[in-house]
C-alpha cells in the first residue's frame, strides 16, 4: 500500500467519522471500526493487514482525536500489535474483526509471583465490552480474561465524556499459559514496544484534536460579531490564534519526524525517546489550544452544548495518560544529561 | 541543470564528502580564537574560511551549474547546511549577503554586463550589504523614503538606511530607493547596486546592547549612482527586492535550528558547571525545551521539503521563523537562568559565534535579532493569521476612537 493510498484511507476515515458526528458514541462508531477494517492498518501484510505500521496507525489516531469518536480504537490497536509481535496470526484476525481486547492507557502496578498476577491497572477503556485485557507485569506480557476469578473491574466516570475508563483490581489471578504472549527479555522488549506505541498514539490523538479545535475556534471568531465587526479582525485575537497555529504545526511536524526517527524497532531506546518527545509536546500543545479556545469562545464555551469542553476534557486527560509519574520531561532531560 | 560534482547529485554521497572535508578543514579552536577579539580579527577569519569554502565548492551550491561548486539541487544544499551545523563550523556571516542576496538578485534580474561585472567579484571575496531598512521602514518595507532623483545619466540619492549587516566592511550595497512618491507605496521603488566608495556615502556602525556592532547605518548625501547600476526597470524595485528576500529559501533556518539542537548539551554543561545538574525543577525545564527544539527542527525541515516539492503555502515560512524565534528565546532564557549571578558578570563574547555561544546573557539579548529582524514576530503572526488561518486583514483606513 502506498502513501497515497494511506492518505485516501485516512480521508475516508475522516469522512466516515465526520458523518457520524462530533463525539459520536461508542455504539455507533465501534461497529464502523470493525466493519471498515480500520484495526488492520498497522498489521503486516503477511498477517492479513494493510502493512502501514505505526505511522499508518497514527494517521487514524489523529482522526479519532479530531472527531472525538468514542470507540476504544487505541487499546484495541495495542492488543492487536502485541498479537502481531507474538506471531499469533489467528488472534490478529479475531481481535481486528470481532473480539474486543482492551489495554490500560496508563502504566499498571502489577506483580507476578508463583505464576499469579496481582495489583491494579487503571485507565482501561471500555472494559465492560472486552473479553480480555492486555497486561504487562514484570517480565511477562499476557492476555487476561475479564471474567476470570480474581479480576474485579469498576467504571470510573471521568471528566472526559469521550472515553469510558475502568479500574481493574487483580488478586491471585492464575495466568493461562495459552494467553501468554511473551516472557523474559522478549516480554520486556514487547512492553517497551507497547509503551512507545501508546505514546505515539496519544500524541497523534492530541495533534488531531488540537488542529480540529483550532480550526473551529478560528471559524467561530470569523463568524461571531461584536462591536460591529467580526472578532477575527481584532489583532489581539489573531495573534493568539497564530501562536497556536505555529504550535500545532510544530507538534504535527515533530510527530512525523519522531515517527521516522523511531523506525521499525519500537523497543529501542531511540524509539522510546522519540515517542516521549512526541507525546509530551503534542499533549502540552493540545492542552494549551484547549485552554485558549475556551477563552476565545467567551460565554458560549462554558455551555455543555458547545464542543469546546469536550476537547478540553480530552486534552486534559491525554496529558495524564501514558507513562506514570509525570516524568516525560524528566526522562528526556535525563537522556540528554547522560551524554557526557 | 547538470551536476559537475564528484558525487553526481546524490545527497547522501555528498553528505559523506562534506563531512570528511569539514573534519579536515574547520579551523580548530575558532571559538576560542574569536573570543574577545576586535572586528578586524573577525573579518580576517571570515575571509580565510570563505576562501576555503569557495575553493572546495561549498560556498556556491545554489549558483547555476556553470559556476564552480554550482548546480546543486536544493536537497544537496540542505545536506551542506546540515553538515556545517553538525561540524559547528563558523557561519559565513560576512559573505552571506554577497553569496545569496546579491548573487541571486543579479542572476535573476541583472543584465549580462552586470553579471560579468559582479558575480566573479563575489567569488573573489567582494563584500555586499543590504540597504533596505530605514528608521521608518523596518518591517513595513514599502514605506522606504530614501530618495533617488534622476539627473541625466545618474540617480542622485539622499536619505538614510539602517540595520545593514556588516555594512562597515562592504564594497557594494543592494539599495532600495524611492523614485516616485505619487502612486501606491510599492510602485515607486527602484533597485540599485551601489558602490560603497562613492562620494557622499557615510557608514556608521551601531553599538548594540550586546557590545557587538554587527549592524550599521548608511547615510546618503547627494550620492550619484550611474543608471547602469540599476537592476530591473525604474519602479520595479519591489519585485526585485522580493527575489532578494526569497534567495535563501529556508536553508538558514534549517542550519540554525540544527545548530540549536546541537547546542542543547551546552545547557547540560552549564547545569553541571553551576552544580545544579540534579535540580528537578531545572531538569523539567530542560526536558520541556528538548521537544520544542526538535519541533523547530522538524518545521524547518518540512518547510524545505515543501520547497523542494513546490508545495509550500503562503505563510508556511512565517511559522518556521516564529517557531524558531520563540524557541531560541526560551533556550537562551533557560541558559541565563541557570547561569545565575555568575552569568551577570560581564565576559567577552565570541564574535560570529552563533546564537548559542554559552555566554548566556549575551545569547539572550542576541536572540532578539530573530524575533525582530526579517519581519518581527508580530508581522509573522499577522501573516499566519491572514494567510494560513484566513482571518481578515487589517482595515486600510483607521481613525483613533
Amino acid at each position: 500500500m502506498s502513501t497515497a493510498e494511506l492518505i485516501q484511507l485516512r480521508d475516508s476515515a475522516r469522512q466516515v467519522l465526520g458523518e457520524a458526528g462530533l463525539a459520536a458514541s461508542e455504539s455507533k462508531t465501534w461497529p464502523l471500526v470493525l466493519e471498515l477494517g480500520w484495526l488492520l492498518v498497522a498489521v503486516p501484510e503477511e498477517l492479513g493487514g494493510l502493512g502501514q505500521g505505526l505511522a499508518g496507525a497514527c494517521a487514524f489516531h489523529e482522526e479519532f482525536g479530531r472527531s472525538l469518536a468514542a470507540a476504544p480504537y487505541l487499546p484495541a490497536m495495542l492488543a492487536i500489535d502485541a498479537a502481531c509481535a507474538a506471531g499469533k496470526a489467528d488472534w490478529v484476525e479475531r481481535f481486528a474483526t470481532r473480539d474486543f481486547v482492551t489495554a490500560p492507557l496508563a502504566d499498571p502496578a502489577l506483580t507476578l509471583s508463583d505464576g499469579k498476577l496481582g495489583g491494579t491497572a487503571s485507565a482501561v477503556p471500555s472494559a465492560d465490552l472486552a473479553g480480555h485485557v492486555l497486561l504487562c507485569a514484570d517480565d511477562c506480557v499476557a492476555l487476561v480474561s475479564l471474567k476470570q476469578a480474581g479480576v474485579e473491574w469498576r467504571e470510573r466516570p471521568t471528566w472526559d465524556a469521550t472515553r469510558r475508563l475502568f479500574d481493574l483490581r487483580l488478586s491471585g489471578v492464575e495466568l493461562d499459559p495459552g494467553l501468554v504472549l511473551a516472557r523474559g527479555e522478549a516480554a520486556r522488549a514487547l512492553a517497551r514496544r507497547l509503551a512507545a506505541q501508546r505514546d505515539f498514539a496519544l500524541a497523534a490523538d492530541a495533534v488531531g484534536g488540537a488542529a480540529a479545535l483550532l480550526d473551529s475556534t478560528v471559524e467561530y471568531l470569523r463568524t461571531r460579531r461584536q462591536f460591529g465587526r467580526p472578532l477575527a479582525l481584532f489583532q489581539a485575537l489573531k495573534h493568539r490564534c497564530a501562536d497556536l497555529k505555529a504550535q500545532v504545526a510544530g507538534a504535527e511536524a515533530l510527530l512525523a519526524e519522531t515517527l521516522s526517527r523511531a523506525g521499525d524497532d519500537l523497543a529501542s531506546p531511540a524509539a522510546e525517546r522519540a515517542g516521549q518527545a512526541a507525546k509530551l509536546q503534542a499533549c502540552a500543545v493540545y492542552a494549551r489550544v484547549a485552554e485558549e479556545a475556551l477563552q476565545l469562545h467567551g460565554g458560549i464555551g462554558m455551555t455543555a452544548e458547545h464542543l469546546c469542553h469536550l476537547y478540553l476534557k480530552r486534552a486534559l486527560l491525554n496529558e495524564h495518560l501514558g507513562r506514570g509519574g509525570n516524568r516525560y520531561d524528566l526522562d528526556l532531560a535525563e537522556a540528554l544529561m547522560a551524554v557526557p | 541543470m547538470t551536476h559537475t560534482t564528484t558525487t553526481g547529485g546524490n545527497p547522501e554521497a555528498l553528505r559523506a564528502e562534506v563531512r570528511a572535508w569539514l573534519q579536515q578543514n574547520v579551523p580548530p579552536g575558532w571559538r576560542a580564537a574569536q573570543t574577545g577579539t576586535g572586528q578586524d580579527m573577525f573579518v580576517r577569519s571570515q575571509r580565510d574560511w570563505f576562501t576555503k569554502l569557495v575553493k572546495a565548492g561549498y560556498a556556491t551550491p545554489h549558483w547555476s551549474a556553470e559556476w564552480p561548486g554550482g548546480g546543486r539541487s536544493l536537497a544537496e544544499q540542505k545536506v551542506i547546511y546540515e553538515e556545517v551545523a553538525r561540524a559547528d563550523a563558523p557561519r559565513l556571516i560576512l559573505f552571506f549577503v554577497a553569496l545569496y542576496h546579491a548573487a541571486c538578485t543579479v542572476m535573476e534580474w541583472g543584465s549580462e554586463a552586470q553579471k560579468r561585472q559582479h558575480l566573479p567579484g563575489i567569488l573573489e571575496g567582494r563584500v555586499w550589504c543590504q540597504g533596505f531598512s530605514e528608521p521608518n521602514a523596518g518591517s513595513d518595507l514599502a514605506s522606504v523614503r530614501t530618495r533617488a532623483e534622476r539627473r541625466g545619466d545618474v540617480y542622485v540619492i539622499n536619505g538614510q538606511k539602517t540595520w545593514s549587516t556588516l555594512a562597515q566592511f562592504a564594497d557594494r550595497c543592494l539599495l532600495l530607493v524611492r523614485t516616485d512618491g505619487s502612486g501606491a507605496p510599492q510602485a515607486g521603488l527602484t533597485y540599485l547596486l551601489l558602490d560603497m566608495k562613492t562620494k557622499g556615502v557615510t557608514v556608521r556602525p551601531i553599538a548594540q546592547i550586546t557590545g557587538d556592532d554587527e549592524f550599521s547605518e548608511i547615510f546618503f548625501d547627494d550620492v550619484e549612482v550611474p543608471l547602469s547600476d540599476r537592476v530591473g526597470e525604474e519602479g520595479q524595485g519591489w519585485a526585485v527586492a522580493q527575489s532578494t528576500l526569497a534567495s535563501e529559501r529556508g536553508l538558514t533556518l534549517v542550519e540554525l535550528t540544527q545548530r540549536m539542537r546541537y547546542s542543547l548539551p551546552r545547557i547540560a554543561a552549564i547545569m553541571r558547571e553551576r552544580g545544579v545538574a540534579d535540580d528537578p525543577a531545572l531538569r523539567r525545564e530542560l526536558g520541556r525545551l528538548i521537544p520544542k527544539v526538535d519541533a523547530a527542527c522538524a518545521l524547518a525541515d518540512r518547510y524545505l521539503l515543501k520547497r523542494i516539492e513546490g508545495t509550500e503555502a503562503a505563510g508556511d515560512a512565517s511559522i518556521v521563523k516564529l517557531a524558531y524565534a520563540r524557541t531560541l528565546r526560551e533556550f537562551t532564557l533557560l541558559g541565563q537562568r541557570i547561569a545565575g549571578l555568575q552569568g551577570q558578570y560581564r565576559e567577552d563574547f565570541i564574535r560570529g559565534g552563533g546564537m548559542e555561544t554559552g555566554n548566556w546573557p549575551f545569547d539572550f539579548m542576541n536572540s532578539y535579532n530573530w524575533s525582530i529582524a526579517g519581519g518581527s514576530d508580530e508581522i509573522q503572526r499577522n501573516i499566519i493569521a491572514e494567510r494560513l488561518l484566513g482571518m481578515p486583514r487589517e482595515p486600510k483606513n483607521w481613525v483613533l476612537a
